[in-house]
């Protein structure tokens, strides 16, 4: 049945030039509500989206990566393309909304022409009126429309201006529609000829002759009617009547930004910046957010008494859940940042900058935005790496993503740190995480100069290595957008990366849990929270999470660990944060006086041995062994995941896993007894 | 006739022809630069590459050896 009316509901395919504000519309367009399902186990790959109600059109709306043209050159530009002409689910639009940035008319109409000739009905939406309004200039939109034969609407996706009558237009469309027979449109490659570009590239000249014309200086108060009427008077005179200008503001900014010299020390300011407010700024709202499931957890073991089920809600699912959210404010913050930096036209700067140091270890500028968003999590990373167009530099992007401390990291090193330092030198910590940062960039730097070398058996054929790309003029960002934008991604995040954490800290709670639940022991001149205790060690010390970490046992002895850690490494496989929710239910963490989760965890680490040979598990060799492991081991089954299905086979997830896991296993088994061989324990 | 990598600060010349033997070609025509086209050097960063132009009105980063192929006079 429902399979049924979404067939029937017609649909827009929304395609345009990389900045000329498509996402900005369609964000408009579908409120908050709309799909992207581009996670592994999808077989389509679009933002798809009904329109809002309160547009009153019954359509679904699809957006898809910006293209240049109808010729593809990255994986990203292809899914477009594919989504265009042949859509897995829907089939050919009924309707293509083409945006086009007034400012860049003379570009941005290739696609507009392209597609035009390949059939599709089109409708234009002009956007971004006020940067060519900022160079005194005007395009007459009657005049578009007739020499285009389409519909031509300006449209401000930001504040909604001009919308109504976009959709007015969508709908008289698909009114009209309903009574003619589609035609098929043509293969795309029917205009990508050399020959047709530069007969399209002709046929745009002459159009903006006939359509853009100068307006007042202090076009203020400008008419917009009046001038349009004016213009129908005026017989276009031969040549170009306008001159091609940059955005004024935008050449200064970029004297200073893009400075031979002082643009590197910007560049280095921004990404300083960039991370410190992350730190800064996400510490104490995961500190918060830790506090409240910790409390939630105690309240709720005590409420519901010392048994099975109690423990299950409390440890499985509480903390389970509290693991999950902890690490969302740093995702929020870096993908705040991130369209803080895009939104205002810089990330494209940025990655201009990085372009010349990143080939010489075989990546691209490209590579830039993958890696930044690393930083928040390799799965939407690996995803951004489609818009590098050379193979090679692509897959070896891919490769070196899981390097890039990935926010799952934090709250492990968070953790690790705190342990390391004493209570009245917290301050620190700050200093340690981004040395931590430091040290796994420059390791994958390191590492992607050495896979360069055997680049040739890592991806056998080459081709082109390019790096073009637009620089948008400088915008003040539009903070409410950016906003969505972040929150739209943290609520993907929740939903891929949720339920697998969840799922995994339930498995572990059963490990540790089952099968002795009631241990008998000897409770002779014990108290009450004594004898739980006891009950806990007992339990735990014959759970199946002990079985299998007997197996692991020769693997921890050499880097100076026993099984709890090897569970909890084992663990971390699922995500790396479980490492810590599953080292808090391994060690037990009881009710005591401490507030935190954190404080409790720490005590009983500090408390634990060996085995029963006295010496302590937990030292400041094991903690840097287990950062230095953190740092490199690939312990994220969803990456591994992505990776498989970005790179088009196993090759490359497996490689990855074996390179980095045995590299963070021989260089803890360093670490570890090489500080012990200098005497630090 | 030169290169336009070879453009001088504030230099503007006109795109004489595009070189179709490079792997690059098709995007650069599709970018923009399509020869009759004013092109302007505007940045030439840390490292001198890569360069951006001026062309119809918009600012594009491309690497000095793509640049190469645009034919400038």
């Amino acid at each position: 049945m429902n399979m049924q009316t979404t067939e029937k509901i017609p649909f827009i395919t929304l395609v345009g030039p990389p900045n000329s504000g498509k996402t900005t519309l369609f964000n408009y367009l579908s409120g908050k509500n709309y799909k992207t399902v581009n996670y592994p186990g999808a077989t389509v790959e679009y933002s798809i989206s009904k329109l809002l109600k309160k547009f009153n059109i019954n359509v679904n709306i699809i957006d898809s990566p910006g293209i240049v043209s109808l010729n593809a050159h990255s994986p990203d530009e292809r899914i477009s393309i594919d989504a265009l002409f042949n859509h897995p689910l829907f089939g050919q639009p009924e309707l293509v909304v083409v945006t086009v940035d007034s400012s860049q008319l003379s570009r941005h109409l290739l696609l507009v022409k392209q597609l035009q000739n390949c059939g599709f009905n089109l409708i234009v939406a002009l956007t971004m009126s006020d940067m060519l309004w900022k160079k005194q200039q005007e395009i007459s939109l009657s005049k578009l429309r007739i020499i285009l034969g389409c519909e031509v609407i300006r449209i401000d996706g930001r504040t909604g201006e001009g919308i109504n009558n976009l959709l007015n237009a969508i709908s008289v469309h698909l009114e009209k529609k309903k009574s003619i027979n589609d035609k098929p449109v043509l293969n795309h490659l029917t205009n990508n000829d050399r020959h047709s570009l530069l007969n399209i590239y002709k046929e745009i000249e002459q159009i903006e002759n006939d359509v853009v014309f100068e307006i007042d200086a202090n076009g203020n108060g400008f008419n917009l009617e009046a001038a349009n009427a004016e213009l129908k008077l005026i017989t276009p005179a031969a040549g170009r009547k306008t001159k091609y200008t940059l955005d004024a503001a935008t050449l200064k900014i970029d004297k200073i930004l893009l400075h031979p010299k002082l643009g590197a020390v910007f560049f280095f300011l921004i990404m300083s910046a960039t991370f410190a407010s992350i730190f800064w700024l996400a510490d104490p709202l995961m500190g918060m957010v830790d506090d409240f499931f910790a409390l939630l957890s105690n309240e709720t073991a005590a409420l519901l008494g010392n048994n099975w089920f109690s423990d299950f809600v409390s440890s499985g699912i509480i903390s389970g859940t509290g693991s999950v959210l902890v690490f969302l404010p740093q995702i929020l913050i870096l993908f705040l940042i991130l369209g803080l930096l895009e939104d205002s036209g810089y990330l494209a700067r940025g990655a201009m900058i990085v372009d010349k140091p990143l080939s010489k270890i075989g990546l691209n500028g490209k590579s830039f935005v993958p890696m930044l968003s690393g930083f928040a999590c390799a799965i939407p990373a690996m995803l951004a790496a489609r818009t590098i167009p050379n193979r090679r530099e692509r897959l070896l992007t891919i490769f070196i993503l899981p390097l890039m401390s990935c926010s799952a990291r934090l709250p492990v090193y968070a953790l690790l740190i705190a342990f390391l330092l004493p209570s009245d030198q917290l301050w620190l910590g700050g200093i340690i995480l981004a040395a931590i940062y430091i040290f796994s960039i420059s390791s994958s730097i390191i590492i992607a100069g050495i896979l360069n070398k055997f680049k040739n058996k890592i991806v056998k054929e080459d081709d082109n290595s390019s790096f073009i790309i637009e620089l948008p003029a400088y915008r003040k960002p539009k903070l409410s957008f950016i906003l969505t934008n972040s929150y739209m991604n943290a609520k993907i995040y929740i939903q891929k990366a949720g339920p697998v954490i969840l799922g995994f800290s339930i498995i572990l709670w059963f490990l540790t849990y089952f099968p002795n639940t009631n241990p008998e022991i000897d409770t002779n001149g014990l108290t009450g929270s004594e004898i739980i205790q006891a009950q806990e060690v007992e339990r735990l010390s014959t759970s199946y999470a002990s079985e299998l970490g007997k197996i692991i046992q020769p693997f921890m002895t050499p880097i100076g660990m026993d099984w709890r850690v090897g569970v909890s490494l084992i663990a971390a496989f699922a995500a790396r944060e479980v490492f810590v929710s599953s080292l808090a239910l391994i060690f037990k963490v009881t009710d005591g006086n401490e507030n935190t989760l954190q404080e409790s965890m720490l005590r009983s680490m500090r408390d634990a041995e060996v085995g029963n040979t006295g010496q302590k598990l937990f030292t400041t060799a094991t903690i840097t062994g287990l950062i230095i492991f953190f740092v490199f081991a690939l312990q994220c089954l969803s990456t591994v995941a992505v990776s498989k299905k970005e790179t088009g086979g196993w090759r490359i997830p497996v490689l990855q896993v074996i390179i980095f896991t045995s590299l963070a296993y021989s260089l803890t088994f360093i670490t570890v007894n090489g500080l012990r061989a200098l005497g630090v324990n | 006739m030169k290169k336009a990598s070879e453009l001088q600060y504030g230099e503007k010349l006109k795109i004489s022809e595009i070189d179709f033997t490079h792997p690059s070609s098709q995007r650069i025509l599709e970018i923009g630069f399509t020869p009759g086209q004013e092109i302007e050097l505007i940045i030439r960063p840390l490292f001198n590459d890569p360069l951006a132009f001026s062309v119809r009105g918009s600012l594009i980063a491309i690497r000095k050896d793509e640049a190469d192929c645009i034919k400038v006079a």
